[in-house]
């Protein structure tokens, strides 16, 4: 981590973070979520490093796009409890 | 001009893995061979709510862009953004996933709902999938005096990827009930 390599254009600059949140996820989720332990936040870590990648190279995925449609999508949703932010 | 088709599909396993291999789908390396069409996944955003056990998650997809290549050669583009929502309800045990692209919306629309609950009549062991897409070519583009053919394409296309994924799918479910079988201590497996 730290030094990126040159880039491989279909490479996101946070592949490594992102496969090391996904993997955490997808074990919680099936480890505690589907079995109603629910009650705990996991992940943290993983989630503010790979999230503070993404917003860093934003411009380079054309993420404001997808952030600007996911906050159309999702402004009727009141969300109180946010765990993985 | 809208193209829609509704698919339903029976998994034989239980809600807990066929929901947790919906969520490896597109996240594990060794399915990029296969669903070649998804180039990159990225979660945006995920919530959840402790009290009643509802996951909300919002990722970000990046896919070749639909349909014969000659579209990819009138709208000047080899891929497509889409976002994907999903809502698991772990108490009710339902998952719904919504997508839609964000890209290329002045030529093509296309909205794809999945949901996965337990089978009504083996709500332990079966899942049912259902999956509604809607392909809409818009008009007065350069594509609109052959939108039907092009929707026509589009929907062959998903449906030949919808079977990879089922692929997939079974698989991931397989090695799931296999992992979770030698690690837990009980016969029973995940129990909900």
């Amino acid at each position: 981590m730290g030094v990126l390599k040159k880039k491989d254009p279909k490479t996101s600059p946070c592949a490594v973070l992102r496969a090391a949140y996904h993997d955490c996820f997808n074990r919680w989720y099936s480890e505690k979520f589907v079995k109603g332990k629910w009650d705990k936040e996991e992940c943290v870590s993983e989630w503010q490093k790979y999230r503070a990648c993404l917003s860093e190279h934003l411009e380079d995925k054309h993420l404001s796009r997808f952030l600007e449609a996911e906050a159309a999508i999702n402004s009727s949703d009141k969300k109180d409890s946010t765990v993985f932010n | 001009m809208v193209k829609a088709y509704t698919q339903e599909h029976i998994y034989k396993h239980p809600w807990e893995i066929v929901t947790s291999a919906s969520w490896r789908k597109f996240t594990e390396p060794e399915n990029k061979r296969i669903l070649s069409h998804i180039l990159e996944v990225d979660t945006l955003n995920s919530n959840l709510d402790s009290e009643t056990g509802k996951l909300t998650t919002t990722r970000a997809i990046t896919v070749n862009a639909p349909g014969p290549w000659f579209i990819r050669k009138i709208i000047g583009q080899n891929i497509c953004h889409c976002v994907e929502s999903t809502v698991v309800d772990g108490q009710s045990r339902s998952m719904q996933l919504t997508s839609r692209n964000v890209s290329l919306r002045k030529y093509i629309e296309v909205e794809e709902k999945i949901r996965y609950d337990p089978h009504p009549e083996n709500p332990n062991e079966w899942t049912v999938c259902q999956q509604e897409t809607s392909i809409k070519i818009k008009p007065f583009t350069a594509l609109a005096s052959m939108a039907e053919k092009i929707e026509q394409r589009c929907a062959e296309k998903f449906l030949q990827n919808s079977v990879k994924g089922r692929e997939v799918m079974e698989r991931i479910c397989k090695y799931l009930e296999s992992a979770n079988s030698s690690t837990s201590n009980s016969t029973s497996g995940i129990s909900a």
